[in-house]
């Protein structure tokens, strides 16, 4: 699904797609009603250097070449100062940079205040995950991978401007979208904000950490999905992939996870970033893999042991420093509030499929 | 004018030998280094102990950029490809990198290397003002550098060279090594302090006898504006690395929400000296600069008093403009006032670069080593310089901040700046220092695998950067594979280069020609000198009887004239023939 990002390769493979920058040297595609405009403030900059550059060069090179030294040759008496001259070259330069700082200015405005009636969406980010809670209370249950994780996807609605309302659980990171020209940091106790209206529905945009948060930092990452606004009239539109399974606008499609628990705890996996310090393949990560790790016995940092059960699971996501296995340290937040009882019971019904003893339970046991 | 002291000649005898000749054995010699406070011997013992922070802080890029060349992949069979180093030891080694090469290495390179070997030689003094508070700075920086390195030894620090809170106040299991990493810094600040008090004595007080202000050296100015910052602008780091120290070891809320501090306070706390610190980086390479091109191209300084100001400019300007590495975190007002500050910063050192380059017109420019690291600069910090443009301008910035644009901007600045001028200073300045000439033809191979490889590390950096890769990462998207190998092939030309410097320098030492004392043909006071200079530096004190840069109308010291010829004196013009009589 994520191959369809690409937006280099497909450049390097010189792809029709109208967007994007030729050879990698310019700035990834314009998706937002704000790129266009960064851009042509970015391309004016990149000529103005170019100039005063090949001019300071070419001369520089120039006169190096011209007045290279040659034996018993003086160099030429000429002035050493020239205040006319300098004072173009003083106030000159002055006189441009003032017209980019108010050029600049006004763009930033745009970017930073979100014009009225956007969607709002309560954006957490946490080591190492982001969670989008939209206005209706639904929350992702899809995932893409970037740089080698798994990592959830958010759906925003084409043509329409979204508002994000972000804070963070532990540390700063910072929410940036390279093909939405715009990036804010976010914050422990406080709220900062961030807007931008996509305009084409079915591209997909890369979501990054920019601000270094740690061991995961540079896989704390997400995926954006552009989808229509709404349903027009006669069905839903075709070719997006999550109006398939079920009806209504683009946010009642994230609703209410129905599925069966181990199937939602498997989702929950990836969309809560569990996955960023468990593995479920038995290597060991920031925090002990899942695998086979229900219904075993567990060394606990201060010398107690423990039996992994549905009540020590429970446990360790709503109190995690409350027993530390041993041999890791207390890295992880606290997942109270941020998961419903359904939620905390879909994960360790999926922890316990991933061992023996629980899968044993969970065949003996009545579906649900 | 030209009598000399009588302290000077109640020296005679005891301190016309070389400041090198050993004083006896072995380790006579090591502990009259050790207790000198001879400024050449603490700008020598600076100068090593620099590059071997610079040796440490390169091994460390090094490894980033190995680590960089393929991304982490997992395989449908579960192999993972494309990892030397997990994430945690990755984020140890930038973090490393960076508080190494700021702390250990660039803050301290020139000023205290070349600046303390050349300062009282150039303003034709026999020592700084504070000799013993100058070796108790190396000192300082030593055991600074010995503290930061036991955070290293246990296991490192993984917060990055600025030790954002609240990551750095709460990370687990790190505690000791953020502390001892702080408190190395803490201490690291002091020397810095100590210098910089040094110098700004030094300049006021022991200049020669006609030496005007506007009689010295471009490089004296870049000095004296650096020491000022490092006295200004020093103590508010050392007060910000306590407070992060007492909130991590006491849980005193300063930076922490969770205690009831706030986390952008630190950023402006850091950056407040941090932004000044940049320019302690920049401005003795500005300084060496001027130097290079007046020398090497025998002209008078363009605009000498605008080069000359535009350093103090800097240096005020300089402080007002700390808040331009918020503009994603503080509100509109806090980023346009900062915004339009940092504009204003950016004309003292486009002056500079104007000047430099109308210097070279009409010259006599010889291609030697150090004229060719001098015009590198012209061209690295040109691309430093401009690419700040677009970080100024706010809503590009919005895009750009914490990207690879910034890392590319920063090492064009840091390195393509401060670090091209030193390479080229220490040429300029190793006969002087060590009396033995280096290898031509090797600083030339040297000098050109170093710009190649600079250029081809750092360049693909601006393009990755405006295509959107943040930095600080150990993996990537596979979008941006060959900017990164692309960047690491030039860190290897990279190292080639400054391999080819060290042995030239080597042999230099152990087998290079016997150097006169002004090989160059300079004109500012310490090419009266011998190379070596003798321990109380002059036989006689100086007196001034011409300007560093009246290349129009002097025959430098200790050269022959034939190989100097001068211009046509200008008849009429009564002022250059007086002074050249003077």
């Amino acid at each position: 699904m994520i191959s369809t990002l690409a937006y280099i390769p497909e450049l390097l493979l010189a792809s029709a797609a109208p967007q994007t920058i030729k050879l990698g040297v310019g700035l990834s595609r314009q998706s937002s009603t704000l790129a266009a405009n960064h851009d042509l403030l970015f391309w004016f900059i990149t000529w103005l250097c170019v100039f005063f550059f090949v001019l300071l060069m070419g001369l520089g090179i120039f006169f190096t070449i011209k007045y290279r030294r040659r034996p018993g040759v003086p160099q030429q008496r000429c002035v050493a100062h020239n205040t006319p001259l300098e004072l173009l070259w003083s106030l000159g330069p002055l006189v441009i940079l003032i017209g980019i700082f108010f050029w600049a200015f006004d763009l930033y405005m745009d970017a930073h205040v979100a014009p009225a009636g956007a969607e709002e969406v309560t954006v957490v980010a946490q080591k190492w995950n982001w969670s989008w809670t939209y206005d209706n209370g639904a929350a992702t249950r899809e995932f893409a991978n970037v740089a080698n994780t798994d990592v959830p996807v958010f759906a925003v609605p084409a043509g329409k401007p979204v508002k994000l309302i972000m804070t963070s659980r532990d540390v700063i990171h910072a929410l940036y979208v390279p093909d939405f020209r715009t990036k804010i940091d976010v914050f422990p106790g406080r709220y900062t904000t961030l807007w931008f209206e996509a305009m084409e529905a079915g591209e997909e945009h890369y979501l990054f950490c920019a601000e270094y948060c740690g061991d995961q930092h540079s896989q704390m990452a997400a995926v954006i999905k552009v989808l229509e606004p709404g349903v027009t009239a006669g069905g839903p539109p075709a070719n997006i992939p999550w109006q398939d399974e079920l009806y209504g606008d683009w946010k009642s499609r994230m609703a209410f996870d129905d599925r069966p628990l181990k199937e939602v705890g498997a989702t929950l996996y990836i969309t809560k970033a569990c996955n960023s310090c468990h593995s479920i393949d038995g290597s060991v990560g920031t925090g002990p893999s899942w695998l086979n790790v229900y219904g075993s016995e567990e060394k606990i940092t201060g010398g107690t042991t423990v039996t992994v059960d549905e009540n020590y699971i429970r446990e360790s996501i709503l109190v995690p420093a409350a027993k530390i296995v041993e041999g890791f340290s207390n890295q992880m937040n606290s997942f109270q509030g941020q998961l419903t009882e359904r939620e905390i019971m879909a994960l360790i019904t999926y922890i316990k499929s991933l061992s023996e003893e629980g899968r044993v339970e969970l065949e003996a046991a009545p579906a649900e | 004018m030209t009598t000399t002291t009588a302290h000077d000649n109640g020296h005679h005898g005891h301190h016309d030998v070389s400041y090198l000749k050993p004083k006896g054995g072995a380790l006579v010699t090591i502990w009259d280094w050790m207790t000198t406070i001879d400024h050449k011997k603490i700008g020598v013992m600076y100068l090593f102990a620099t590059l071997l922070a610079f040796f440490v802080g390169g091994v460390f890029a090094l490894l980033v950029r190995a680590e960089l060349l393929f991304p982490t992949v997992t395989n449908a069979a579960g192999d993972v490809t494309g990892q030397i180093f997990d994430p945690s030891t990755y984020n140890r080694l930038f973090t490393l990198h960076g508080a190494v090469m700021v702390f250990l290495f660039i803050i301290p390179s020139t000023p205290a290397a070349l600046g303390n070997f050349l300062l009282p030689l150039m303003i034709g003094a026999k020592d700084v003002a504070f000799p013993r508070l100058n070796l108790l700075s190396w000192y300082v920086y030593v055991f600074g550098s010995v503290v930061a390195l036991i955070a290293i030894g246990l296991s490192g620090v993984d917060t990055g060279w600025t030790f954002y809170t609240p990551y750095s106040t709460s990370t687990e299991g790190e505690h000791w090594q953020v502390v001892f990493m702080t408190l190395g810094v803490f201490i690291l600040g002091f020397s810095s302090i100590f210098t910089g008090m040094n110098f700004v004595v030094t300049v006021h007080k022991l200049r020669a006898p006609g030496m005007g202000w506007f009689d010295m050296p471009l490089f004296v100015w870049a000095i004296y504006a650096t020491a000022i910052i490092q006295v200004l602008a020093t103590p508010v780091l050392g007060v910000t690395v306590l407070l992060l120290t007492l909130e991590r070891v006491f849980q005193i809320g300063f930076f922490d929400p969770a205690l009831g501090g706030d986390p952008v306070l630190y950023q402006h706390f850091f950056w407040f000296y941090s932004h000044p610190a940049v320019y302690i980086m920049i401005l003795p390479g500005m300084g060496i600069m001027s130097e290079l091109v007046g020398v090497h191209a025998r002209k008078k300084i363009f605009g000498y008093r605008a080069v000359a100001f535009s350093s103090m400019g800097i240096a005020a300007i300089s402080f007002i403009v700390w808040g331009h590495h918020l503009f994603t975190s503080e509100g509109e007002l806090v980023s346009a006032i900062f915004s339009f500050l940092t504009f204003l910063v950016a004309i003292p050192s486009a002056i500079k670069v104007f000047n430099w380059v109308a210097t070279l017109y009409k010259g006599s420019i010889a291609i030697n080593t150090p004229m060719c690291y001098a015009l590198a600069f012209l061209f690295t910090f040109s691309i430093g310089g401009l690419t700040g443009i677009y970080l100024g301008a706010l809503a590009v910035d919005l895009h750009l901040h914490d990207t690879y644009f910034i890392v590319a901007h920063f090492h064009y600045v840091m390195m393509g700046g401060a670090v091209i001028a030193f390479l080229g200073g220490i040429h300029h300045w190793w006969p002087k220092m060590f009396g033995k000439m280096y290898d031509e033809r090797a600083g030339l191979l040297g000098f050109t695998l170093v710009f190649i490889g600079f250029n081809l590390t750092f360049f693909p950096q601006f393009l990755m950067g405006a295509n959107g890769m943040p930095r600080r990462y150990a993996t990537y998207v596979a979008d941006y594979e060959p900017f990164h190998q692309a960047s690491t092939i030039g860190s290897w030309i990279l190292l080639a280069g400054f391999l080819v410097h060290l042995g030239a320098f080597i042999h230099s030492l152990v087998a290079g020609k016997p150097a006169p004392a002004n090989p160059w043909g300079g004109l500012s006071l310490e090419w009266e000198a011998e190379s070596p200079p003798i321990e109380h530096n002059f036989a006689h004190e100086p007196v001034i009887h011409h300007g560093p840069y009246d290349f129009d109308d002097v025959v430098p010291p200790h050269c022959d004239p034939a190989d100097y010829p001068l211009p046509e004196p200008i008849e009429s013009d009564s002022v250059a023939p007086g002074k050249h009589a003077h």
